[in-house]
């Protein structure tokens, strides 16, 4: 089992070298650095969106498509209250809070009344969900180009020749928090106790008398805070546009699937990779066209990976 | 069950067919015969994404996707050859099919969510691949696209007219549910039945459980690469906007909403995906809102109907006649 | 692009204020001041409103104008009845639109169209039905390369060039990188034409594509600045274009490059938006009149808004180009024979044969003529983005390039220039 855990990252640092390699070789050292850190800050998004969406799949058994539509909804609000002339961090706050409250509404009154059906099925219906919010944001925001800055903006560093500006390293430092903090909260905490055991069973879960309900709720609220962050810096680092917010969900699963739905670490690793690569496809005059297919290929040859030797079995569940 | 007996549900739906085929075209101005055109598309594609849910439990996630391949094919086969429409139908239905084979091959290791997030991410990387390269419309090279205007279209000599195209969609969307019958009637239709219930006993009786799988995926696809050759008839071009990856996703939970176990349900997840929203758009409700109501109404009947709203009427259906049977 | 409720009537407020002192009521069609009453003559216009852009400003204008001169006596007499379809932006949708315009009802023709691809799906469908588009908001090739459709506004061919001519003369630039959308009949074929043009006059270009949808902007950027280029040309939508103004701010970019934009960034919410960083950085072309101007079209279109359309409809460019569209044509329908006003044919005819029109919103005269192509407007002004506005830093100039020859020799025969 080390052996093949080793293996397994053996392999990935030799291809993530090999393919960075193969893009970035012939190019002066300051261009491969300006797509690499460009492609970090990327990554991070997707990262941040895939970590979301496993914290609360190990918990709830959902796969959450209405993220971002959660942060997006989000985003608009704080640069609604922005232009209201509301003081700053509040507009942020209130980004947080309206993910939150968005998502724990689904979780509260939606999601339970799904709770028999299949995983899938239960998350198709969440893009019905997000379709909701998203038809909502675009009809009380009409269509017009907006901008949503941080303070932090204007604070930055050279690095590799490239300026990185505080909220790229905020978003990185917060994606490796996240893995950080959720990891300590599932480990030393009740709650993160809790969460473990109905990841792993849920009908012994209630047996035993863990409060389902209770454990849920939690997890649909971290979720929503993600959510919401992830919207926030979206908005501040790529753009304010509800319709792209809303869809960035499907290379979030992306980064997702990398970590099985499970492990968060890898979550975060893969849509780091995942922004790195795309963003250095930029250096393939071939590939450059179609540089954004670089998460789902990288998803799908993981998958394909985690289930070589993989027999159909019988029974059990998937 | 004998190949071709007819039961009640399938009369039901002979007599649908003539009526769709006689009636609408007669009685449709040109804007409903173009949403009814697309309508009929999508059932298409719906049925199989149904058949493979309601047979053996996969979910695909794809099936938008594919259909955008089958309507590369096509246009891509009638910009670079005069073959008649038909024979492009067949080869872009053909290629669409030996990919919904190459996907499935991998994806036959994987089961439930795994094997939906798999092919979602293919529909990812169709949708991507779509954006970048773009549909045929009459250039050179191996994507055939050109700047300025895209080149005419040929439809198929038996249906130049609206009117006839509708009923050329309607005929063959008949013909792709007499195969899946069809399919269920016969070998593959036991096998399923057996992998459904448990894929231990399947392999035990000696059933090629990752043939017949895969045999699934490429009337799937099938059926999709028809829907998009149909549709890419309908407009003479297609844009990568209607095949994007989160249509897939959608397709299927009105497959679910409409009732996969039943042939009107794919007509039912076709109505909700294509005449609602015209419908909508018609009586002057804003686009967005109509968003609004379209994702309220499938939440709604995720909830609330476990065997879709085909499963609703039949459920109905079958409560009448007991009630007439204990009456009598 | 609409602004949202409140920029809108903030921006509309010191035309409104302008217009109200040079004259109290909008002048269109007769000016009767008679509500038209007799038969109505059915005219179409489609729009696409809906993720990822809302181009309904054009249709809302000519809806306004129309409305305008159904005040005023009609066409003589009789009201114009003007329904607007939304393609939202699906092709399905365009098709459905048409059916219903174009061969369910008999309109006489489509004014103040506004889309990505409607045009695309359609230009076949207006050729056999033999109907006139006379298009305002058009963005793509097939607006005009083809037979039956022409628009007021440039679209994004022209505009770069102009933009790129100007910093060919007036910025030194040598390099051009255009950072297009990856859409053939867009992007490509709108960069394509400004590396010819700089190619031809000795210097270079290169062109960077972007997916509309993908998140990753500044790949693109990037791309573009490790080109080679002096000069950047950022031919997008508004909404992309600030955000890739964004990742340039972030880099410190700006004054390592001129940076130049067609019309989409000649907007009342940009100059806002880019914020303080770009003030005085970026060159835009516009293919109207920019507000300043003011002229005597400019001020009845604002009292026209003022009076019939909704507060909240954008007072921007396309909106401009919608009433100037609604207004030729209206011009056109009552110099017609009043018998043939209902005939399609007729009418298309009739604008065939529209020559010379002129207007302060727009630097050259109007016309159609009888062509696979039409292309009208190809003159504009460049302005500067400043704080609050725009500058104008050239007047009214015509493009100078090979792709405008075939117009050129068109308006030569028709005795324009």
């Amino acid at each position: 089992m080390v052996e093949n855990r080793l293996l397994n990252w053996l392999l990935y640092v030799a291809l993530m070298a090999g393919t960075l390699g193969w893009l970035g070789s012939g190019k002066p050292f300051k261009i491969v650095g300006l797509f690499l850190t460009s492609g970090l800050a990327v990554g991070s998004l997707y990262a941040l969106g895939g970590i979301g969406m496993v914290v609360l799949f190990r918990a709830t058994g959902v796969l959450n498509f209405s993220s971002g539509a959660a942060g997006a909804a989000g985003a608009m609000v704080a640069w609604q209250l922005g232009q209201w002339g509301l003081w700053a961090p509040l507009t942020w706050v209130a980004c947080i809070l309206v993910a939150l409250l968005i998502t724990l509404a689904y979780g509260r009154y939606i999601a339970p009344r799904l709770a028999w059906r299949e995983t899938v099925v239960k998350a198709v219906a969440t893009l019905g969900f997000a379709l909701i919010i998203l038809g909502l944001v675009s009809f009380l925001w009409i269509d017009d180009p907006r901008s949503l800055t941080l303070p932090t903006d204007k604070i930055g560093v050279k690095f590799l020749g490239l300026r990185v500006t505080a909220t790229r390293l905020i978003v990185l430092g917060a994606a490796i928090g996240i893995v950080i903090g959720i990891h300590l909260f599932l480990s030393r905490t009740k709650v993160g106790l809790q969460m473990r055991s109905l990841a792993n069973d849920r009908d012994l879960s209630a047996l035993i008398g863990i409060p389902i309900l209770r454990v849920e709720t939690i997890a649909w609220g971290i979720a929503g805070v993600i959510a919401g962050f992830t919207g926030l810096m979206f908005a501040d680092l790529i753009r304010l546009e509800p319709t792209v917010i809303t869809f960035m969900v499907i290379p979030s699963i992306a980064a997702a699937i990398c970590g099985r739905l499970e492990n968060l670490a890898i979550v975060l690793i893969g849509g780091l990779s995942m922004g790195v690569v795309e963003s250095m496809l930029t250096l393939s005059s071939t590939l450059k066209g179609a540089r954004p297919i670089a998460p789902f290929v990288i998803a799908a040859l993981v998958l394909l990976w985690y289930q070589r030797g993989a027999r159909l079995t019988f029974g059990g569940r998937d | 069950m004998r190949l071709w007996h007819i039961t009640p549900s399938g009369w039901a739906g002979l007599i649908f067919a003539a009526l769709a085929f006689f009636l609408f075209p007669a009685l449709a101005g040109n804007l409903w015969l173009s949403v009814f055109i697309s309508t009929g598309c999508f059932t298409i594609a719906v049925a199989g994404v149904s058949f493979m849910y309601a047979r053996l439990g996969m979910v695909s996630l794809t099936q938008v996707g594919l259909m955008g391949l089958g309507g590369w094919v096509m246009l891509r086969l009638n910009h670079a050859y005069g073959l008649p429409f038909e024979v492009n139908l067949i080869l872009a239905a053909l290629v669409t099919m030996v990919c919904g084979w190459i996907m499935a091959l991998p994806a036959m290791r994987m089961r439930g969510l795994y094997l939906a997030l798999v092919t979602l991410m293919a529909a990812g990387g169709l949708e991507i691949l779509f954006a970048t390269y773009q549909f045929p419309n009459g250039g050179d090279g191996f994507w055939g696209v050109k700047t300025g205007s895209a080149a005419p279209f040929t439809r198929p000599a038996l249906a130049t007219t609206p009117e006839a195209y509708l009923r050329y969609v309607v005929v063959i969307a008949l013909l792709c549910f007499l195969l899946i019958e069809a399919h269920r009637r016969m070998k593959p239709g036991r096998a399923w039945a057996m992998i459904r219930r448990s894929e231990a006993a399947a392999m035990a009786a000696g059933v090629n459980v990752t043939f017949y799988k895969t045999w699934a995926f490429g009337i799937a696809g099938l059926l999709a690469g028809v829907a998009g050759g149909l549709l890419a008839g309908s407009l003479g071009l297609l844009d990568d906007a209607t095949f994007r990856a989160s249509e897939s996703v959608l397709i299927f939970a009105l497959a679910v909403v409409g009732g996969a176990r039943y042939w009107y349900g794919a007509l039912i997840a076709a109505t909700l995906y294509r005449i609602l929203p015209a419908l909508l758009n018609n009586w002057g409700v804003d686009a967005d809102l109509s968003f609004v109501i379209f994702g309220a109404g499938l939440l709604h009947a995720v909830i609330t109907a476990p065997d879709g709203i085909a499963g609703q009427i039949a459920g109905a259906l079958k409560a009448r006649k007991a009630a007439k049977g204990r009456a009598s | 692009m609409k602004q949202t409720k409140t920029l809108a009537v903030l921006a509309a407020l010191p035309f409104a204020f302008a217009a109200s002192q040079a004259m109290a009521a909008p002048s269109c069609g007769a000016n009767t001041g008679q509500a038209a009453s007799g038969d109505p003559i059915i005219v179409g216009g489609i729009h696409g409103n809906a993720a990822p852009g809302d181009f309904s400003a054009a249709t809302d204008a000519a809806a306004a104008y129309f409305a305008c001169v159904n005040a005023n006596g009609g066409i003589n007499g009789r009201p114009i009845d003007y329904r607007v379809e939304n393609d939202q932006w699906n092709p399905e949708l365009a098709a459905q639109a048409a059916a219903k315009l174009v061969n369910d009802t008999k309109s006489v023709a489509l004014v103040g169209n506004g889309s990505f691809i409607e045009m695309a799906v359609n230009a076949g469908t207006y050729k056999d039905a033999d109907i006139m588009v006379m298009a305002s908001a058009c963005a793509i090739s097939e607006c005009f390369e083809t037979p039956n459709i022409v628009s007021t506004n440039q679209g994004p061919l022209p505009s770069n060039l102009g933009a790129v001519m100007y910093a060919r003369e007036e910025l030194g630039a040598t390099n051009v990188a255009c950072i297009g959308l990856n859409i053939p009949n867009n992007g490509i074929w709108s960069c394509e034409a400004s590396i010819n043009y700089m190619k031809s006059h000795g210097g270079d270009g290169s062109m960077a594509l972007l997916n509309p949808g993908a998140p990753d902007v500044n790949s693109a950027l990037l791309e573009a600045v490790s080109s080679g280029a002096d000069t950047i040309l950022i031919n997008q939508p508004a909404g992309l274009a600030l955000a890739i103004l964004k990742a340039a701010e972030e880099q410190d970019l700006r004054d390592a490059f001129n940076w130049i934009a067609p019309t989409p960034l000649y907007d009342l919410s940009v100059p806002d938006a880019v914020g303080e960083y770009w003030h005085g950085h970026i060159y835009v072309n516009a293919e109207l009149a920019p507000f300043q101007v003011n002229g005597p079209d400019a001020q009845n279109w604002i009292a026209v808004m003022d009076a019939h359309a909704r507060p909240e409809d954008p007072r921007d460019t396309f909106a401009q180009a919608g009433y100037l569209s609604a207004k030729f044509f209206t011009e056109t329908l009552m110099e017609m024979d009043p018998a043939d006003v209902d005939d399609r044919a007729k009418v298309s005819d009739a604008i065939r044969a529209i020559k010379g029109k002129t207007s302060d919103l727009m630097c050259g005269p109007y016309y159609v003529g009888d062509a696979d192509f039409h292309m009208p407007n190809h003159a504009g002004y460049m302005v500067k983005i400043v704080e609050g506005g725009y500058e104008i830093v050239r007047e009214c100039y015509e493009y100078e390039a090979a792709y405008f020859d075939p117009h050129h020799a068109i308006e030569k025969e028709m005795g324009l220039k």
